[in-house]
């Protein structure tokens, strides 16, 4: 075992060797501020983890003096709120379009096109005209969020369904099956992991969507508060905010994870034969 | 039962199945046996309607067979044959499950105790019971394999179509198989066609054995010419002799490999 | 080790302490800041740099708070800001920042657009959109203050620039403050009245030239070349003559108008095209009254930061006197580079 290519650490060591970049990027921050801090107390760029406490402290657990809301939840609230009906509308649309399309291929033929046209469009660039049609509120937003990720979770959804074994259709139609009970008991209950799987890969476009339609016209949310607050280059609530968004980003797909495991056992066991 | 009238098949220039005519009683037992790519599989989806004959009638009962699979003819694959997301037992109760006219193709009620109750026995048929819970992707291929033909008998068919059906699986597993095989095949009178890759298998399992192979070979275009059934071999009545010696000459042809 | 690293990040991140001779400034397309375009191409900004024995990179910044930012966190030298902005960003990030020249002030660049009225005490209850904590929300707060209402009487929504005048034409928007060239096209639109613009408060948006006062102190050449190159362009491009005409041209194009959109847009604009008439705002009360409103209203937006117990928390140095905190001066209004150029000193 002399070759680097085949060393392999063991359980602990790789999980230090995991946290030393993680350690050094910390003190490498820690100088850095400490350095700016001694040279300029007053610095916003490299805010020091007791300014960021502070900061915390202000937005998230003293009503704000302003309008007496507690701005770092409800900022949390409008943007899952956002997100969640965004991303829902697209999984449940990205599923009937891509059974649809992945299982029949009339219906394939009818919208393939239309469906590759509409997942090349720059959902940014048609913002302007989202706003003048659906109005400046929260329907915007969530159909940014919505025609953003849709086309990818439905194209994936396609390819998915076409990618069950054509043995499983034909053995389901030698059982009696029509195609409305194929779609349901068939090509839905084994699609729904992968539906899953969509949405976790989806999620971070689904992010981006979020906070740009919050930067460009909004009064409450995450990506609301970091643009605003860009403003006066207030690192020590910018930092947080976007540890926050990081951590939910990460949550959410875990809870997303765990449902696919405990809702589909059979998907879980490692099997040959699928 | 089954005619095979004058049957052609060919895909453009090439012909895969030539003039084919053959007639098949209720409760027979039909091992066809070729070299790959003499089209006996084609032969079989033909017969299980995911492809059509481009010349000539395959009739059932004097119809023509259509062209779409049915219930009146159930299918074991060598894989896939299984629904994944479901148990053993609703791999055998979605025959019944998908057999009712309806939309999600679920039962409930009194319907669902009693496709429970078959599916039960099925299962103890087929010696799956302890695993009535789990789900296919933790059975053996051998269980799989079983629980695949447990499920197309439930739906019975009038014909069962196994497309090589234990090409994946271990010799000792096999030899099981071909017990419990035979055994529904006797006492449910099915009427049986199985392609196999294994001529000890053709041989030793059936009632009838039919051979594809091509008559004549043009070198230039070795696709002009489709195959037949060069052999037509009635099996019960066959010594392990005269089983033998057959076996020799036909391998000795080099017309199996 | 810590030092170690300490002392590579200072030097990485803060500008270099060593004495020096090239310098860097940043500018953001606006009416007021264009002639640094005109400056920077014309070789005018390389001919007094030369003068002084340095180097002065001018650079285009396209998004205007990144600009400041990146001034605020020490990547240039100098950067061309209002004068609330250079209080809010880089005095309350505690950059001692001096205005080195003051430019021009809007007068009637900036203004407030309602739907369907004419009246500004119409505005109560609605919906106003507009950047928020830009001087766009400083004009609205003295707009409101007119009318005898507060900010408690509409309901601010953060809009990017970028967008407002998509966002204007939408059914859901009555009420925008913004600035030009987006406030003449907004009130172009049908139905649509600007009930109160900067006209209404002269003297109180500043456009100016910000540098960074230790910098200033310690290279007053830079001072110098800069302010030396600015009123030679300011004299090249006032006028009517054909060198004035198509330096005003370059401007329009530069901005992405014409000649005729760029001088529309001048015409809304105080500029102060030589020294003496910026001297005479920058050593004037108005400029201290304004920007006591403007600590103010930053201090009530919690613009100032935590630490600040009062709108003075931040001191502001002008000629005619400081406002808040002596013992904090971070905003200075310094005239006198700009009163070597009014006296050909440079």
């Amino acid at each position: 075992m002399e070759r680097w290519i085949n060393k392999r650490p063991s359980r602990a060591v790789s999980g230090m060797l995991g946290l030393i970049p993680l350690i050094i990027l910390l003190l490498l921050y820690m100088a850095g501020s400490e350095a700016r801090l001694a040279e300029n107390p007053a610095d916003k760029l490299l805010p020091s983890f007791e300014q960021f406490s502070q900061a915390i402290e202000r937005m998230a657990f003293e009503p704000s003096k302003r309008t007496g809301e507690y701005l770092f939840w409800v900022d949390t609230q409008s943007s899952l709120i956002r997100l969640g009906l965004g991303v829902g509308i697209a999984s449940l649309l990205g599923l009937v379009v891509g059974v649809l399309t992945g299982a029949l291929p009339v219906v394939r033929a009818l919208f393939n096109p239309l469906l590759t046209v509409v997942s090349l469009i720059p959902p940014l660039a048609i913002l302007p005209i989202l706003f003048i049609v659906l109005g400046l509120g929260e329907l915007s937003k969530v159909v940014l969020i919505t025609i953003g990720v849709m086309p990818f979770i439905a194209r994936d959804i396609q390819r998915r369904t076409q990618e069950i074994p054509s043995e499983q259709i034909i053995k389901a139609q030698t059982l009696g099956a029509n195609t409305s009970q194929i779609l349901l008991r068939i090509i839905l209950p084994q699609i729904m992991p992968r539906l899953i799987d969509a949405t976790r890969l989806s999620l971070g476009a689904a992010w981006l969507f979020l906070i740009a339609a919050e930067a460009i016209v909004s009064t409450d949310g995450l990506g609301y508060r970091i643009f605003l607050v860009r403003r006066y280059l207030a690192m020590d609530v910018i930092l947080p905010y976007v540890a926050w968004i990081t951590l939910l980003a990460f949550l959410s797909d875990w809870v997303l994870a765990k449902i696919s495991y405990l809702c589909f056992p059979w998907d879980r066991l490692d099997g040959a034969e699928r | 039962m089954i005619e095979i009238d004058r049957v052609w098949k060919s895909y453009g220039d090439n012909t895969v199945l030539e003039d084919i005519s053959l007639t098949v009683k209720e409760g027979e037992f039909v091992t066809m046996v070729g070299a790959s790519g003499c089209g006996k599989s084609t032969f079989l989806n033909l017969l299980l309607g995911t492809q059509t004959v481009s010349r000539g009638e395959l009739r059932l009962d004097g119809k023509p067979i259509v062209a779409e699979p049915g219930p009146d003819r159930g299918i074991v694959f060598q894989q896939y044959s299984v629904f994944p997301h479901m148990t053993v037992l609703d791999n055998v109760m979605a025959a019944p499950a998908l057999a009712q006219k309806g939309i999600t193709g679920h039962l409930f009620g009194a319907a669902r105790a009693s496709a429970k109750r078959e599916a039960e026995a099925m299962l103890e048929r087929v010696g799956l019971v302890a695993s009535a819970q789990q789900y296919p992707s933790s059975l053996s291929g051998g269980m799989r394999q079983r629980l695949a033909i447990a499920q197309a008998l439930t739906a019975k068919p009038r014909i069962l179509l196994l497309d090589e059906p234990f090409g994946a699986l271990d010799p000792g597993i096999r030899n099981d198989m071909h017990v419990l095989l035979r055994d529904l095949w006797r006492s449910l009178g099915l009427t049986v066609f199985m392609v196999t890759h294994d001529l000890k298998e053709g041989f030793s399992l059936g009632s009838r054995l039919w051979v594809f192979d091509k008559r004549r070979h043009d070198p230039h275009a070795p696709n002009a010419y489709g195959a037949q059934v060069t052999y037509d071999l009635p099996l019960s009545k066959m010594s392990e002799e005269s089983y033998m010696q057959t076996l020799q000459g036909l391998g000795s042809s080099s017309l199996l490999n | 080790m810590k030092r170690l690293l300490a002392l590579v990040l200072t030097m990485v991140l803060s500008p270099s302490v060593m004495a020096r001779d090239s310098f860097q400034i940043c500018w953001s397309i606006y009416v007021g800041w264009m002639p640094w375009a005109y400056a920077d191409q014309q070789g005018i900004v390389d001919k007094w740099a030369k003068k002084y024995g340095i180097e002065i990179d001018v650079v285009q910044i396209n998004d205007y708070v990144e600009s400041i930012n990146q001034y605020t966190a020490g990547q240039f030298d100098a950067c061309t800001m209002t004068n609330m902005d250079a209080l809010t960003i880089p005095a309350a990030g505690g950059v001692d920042s001096t205005a080195l020249i003051v430019g021009d002030y809007s007068n009637g660049n900036d203004g407030i657009v309602l739907k369907g009225t004419s009246n500004l005490a119409d505005i109560k209850g609605q919906s106003v959109n507009l950047v928020e904590l830009s001087v766009s929300h400083y004009l609205l707060a003295r707009a409101l203050e007119t009318v005898g209402m507060s900010e408690a009487d509409v309901q601010v929504v953060n809009t990017s620039d970028a967008d407002m005048v998509a966002v204007y034409s939408t059914d859901d928007v009555s009420a925008v403050v913004t600035w030009n060239p987006l406030l003449s096209e907004i009130a172009a639109m049908p139905d649509s009245h600007v009930v109160y613009d900067s006209a209404s408060t002269p003297g109180e948006i500043i456009d100016m030239l910000v540098i960074n006062t230790e910098t200033l102190a310690e290279y007053p050449a830079l001072g110098k070349a800069l302010v030396g190159a600015w009123y030679e362009t300011m004299a090249l491009m006032s006028g009517n003559d054909a060198a004035a005409v198509e330096a005003r041209t370059f401007l329009g194009e530069a901005s992405g108008t014409d000649l005729e959109g760029y001088e529309a847009q001048l015409a809304s604009t105080q500029m102060f095209y030589t020294p003496a008439e910026a001297l005479a705002l920058t050593e004037s009360k108005v400029v201290l009254e304004t920007m006591e409103k403007v600590a103010e209203f930053s201090f009530d937006h919690g613009l100032l930061g935590d630490g600040a117990p009062d709108a003075g928390f931040i001191g502001i140095e002008t000629p005619a006197g400081t406002f808040g905190s002596s013992a904090n001066v971070k905003l200075r209004f310094d005239p006198t580079y700009m009163k070597m150029a009014a006296e050909g000193q440079l």
